[in-house]
């Protein structure tokens, strides 16, 4: 889905827009602005269309600030465009935005920054319970399923086990969890989604799975709920880590050993791949010297 | 020869015989000799900035802080010493009003109608350099001398801030 993506390394993004990698990167501190992915090895990729973009708006602009402003302005149009296509109920128009969109982005960036912003302002919009939000949904939750069927096959000996406590396919978190399950897929990982209210058969179900961590998602069940399924997972797993997806207030990190992940579907999934990796909480993964990775930042849970 | 009066033609900002002088919009430093019509416009000095040009008496020194503002009076660019003149960061300022930053200070002038005007036929590239009385937006008590100008591309005005000593 992401093959026609094209992706720049910071020596050819830096020659594209005729200046030195330095000021690519000190345009990163600055502005956040290109924004790279990051390589297995950590180093810096950029999309082609986003450093266009840029170079293009610096030939029109008075300064980096307005010609970074102006093309975000125009990678930011695919939004409106989706927006205006859910609201209009035309299924053809919101697939066609998703695919401009993935003509200058990586699915991960076209999901976390096009598709769930979207669907998002449709809930703010008219409500969450409203009937454009539930078309809205349907629709975001297809096409997150068309994108998983389309991901390679699983490539890593990791297996993540995602106990789904969001109400149903409406609630607001359930998007995200999608979206976190088939970052995982893409990235290679096996994804096994249970409902966090079915015990029954549970052992040998994971028997056969051998999940490595454990993440339990929405904020829809109880905590009594969550602490039976858990309990039945350890019990059949053995002390899996475990980590907290979009509990909302439910999520105490005083309480809990759990690690809690970011809201950020994108940096959820890049926590996870820590935990599965065997990295220590707050220890960044390896990085050379010019394209280190920011510390992380996610929460430190204590032992209760 | 026809001796009737006739309209003549003066000289506008494209017409100047002077150079305009070239400067970063971020360091307000000269361009290096390979900054000048390249096909990049980044400067190479502090890769934060833009390079400008602006006739000899509007452009800044180094040491002057500067604001750049489009036609539709919107802030397209900040240099490193006026954000911390006005205690603001290009990145916030950038697309806002010019009157969020600065309004007018002059006690000779009745309202902002002048300043704004200045402001637009500078951006239009036509005007000539105008020397104004500024005050930041939400404090009293402090003045700048300033002079507004036009600069580009694209077409801008250049506000240049001063502490009145010049």
């Amino acid at each position: 889905m992401d093959a026609g993506v094209r992706t720049l390394k910071t020596s050819e993004a830096a020659s594209v827009l005729n200046v030195s990698p330095n000021t690519l990167r000190a345009w990163e501190r600055r502005f956040g602005y290109p924004k790279p992915q990051r390589t297995a090895g950590k180093h810096r990729l950029y999309t082609h269309g986003e450093v266009a973009a840029l170079r293009d708006a610096l030939q029109e602009g008075l300064s980096i600030s307005s010609a970074i402003s102006r093309a975000r302005e125009s990678l930011s149009s695919d939004t409106s465009t989706l927006v205006g296509a859910l609201q209009a109920f035309e299924l053809d128009r919101a697939d066609a935005a998703m695919e401009a969109a993935l003509a200058l982005r990586s699915v991960e960036r076209s999901v976390q920054e096009v598709l769930l912003p979207s669907i998002n302002e449709i809930g703010e919009r008219h409500g969450f319970d409203s009937a454009p939000w539930a078309f809205a949904a349907r629709w975001a939750t297809d096409w997150l399923q068309r994108a998983q069927r389309m991901a390679p096959p699983p490539s890593r000996p990791a297996a993540i086990l995602v106990g789904d406590a969001t109400r149903d396919d409406l609630d607001p978190d359930a998007l995200s969890l999608k979206a976190l399950q088939l970052f995982a897929v893409r990235s290679g990982a096996r994804v096994l989604v249970l409902p966090i209210t079915g015990v029954a058969g549970l052992t040998e179900v994971l028997g056969a799975f051998a999940p490595q961590v454990v993440v339990i998602a929405g904020a829809h069940a109880s905590d009594d709920d969550v602490a039976r399924w858990a309990y039945r997972v350890r019990s059949a797993s053995g002390a899996l880590p475990m980590a907290l997806y979009r509990r909302g207030g439910r999520a105490d990190a005083a309480r809990t050993t759990a690690r809690i992940l970011p809201d950020s579907a994108g940096e959820a999934h890049r926590v996870v791949l820590e935990v599965l990796d065997g990295r220590p909480r707050g220890v960044a993964a390896p990085a050379d010297d010019h394209d280190m990775e920011q510390p992380d930042n996610s929460r430190q849970v204590r032992a209760s | 020869m026809i001796d009737r009066p006739r309209l003549v033609a003066l000289p506008g900002y494209a017409d100047r015989p002077r150079p305009d002088v070239h400067f970063c919009g971020h360091c307000g430093r000269p361009p290096l000799e390979s900054d000048i019509q390249p096909s990049s416009r980044v400067c190479t000095r502090c890769g934060l900035g833009l390079i400008v040009a602006a006739p000899p008496d509007g452009a800044p020194t180094p040491a002057d802080p500067f604001l750049l503002v489009d036609g539709q009076l919107a802030v397209c660019g900040v240099s490193r010493l006026a954000e911390e003149l006005l205690m603001t960061k290009e990145t916030d300022a950038v697309n806002g009003h010019i009157g969020d930053l600065l309004v007018p200070a002059d006690v000779e002038i009745a309202g902002s109608d002048s300043l704004i005007n200045q402001i637009i036929h500078a951006a239009r590239g036509s005007g000539e350099t105008h020397h104004v009385v500024l005050r930041p937006a939400r404090e009293f008590g402090i003045r700048f001398w300033a002079r507004i100008s036009p600069c580009g591309p694209p077409k801008a005005a250049l506000i240049v801030l001063a502490d009145g000593r010049e």
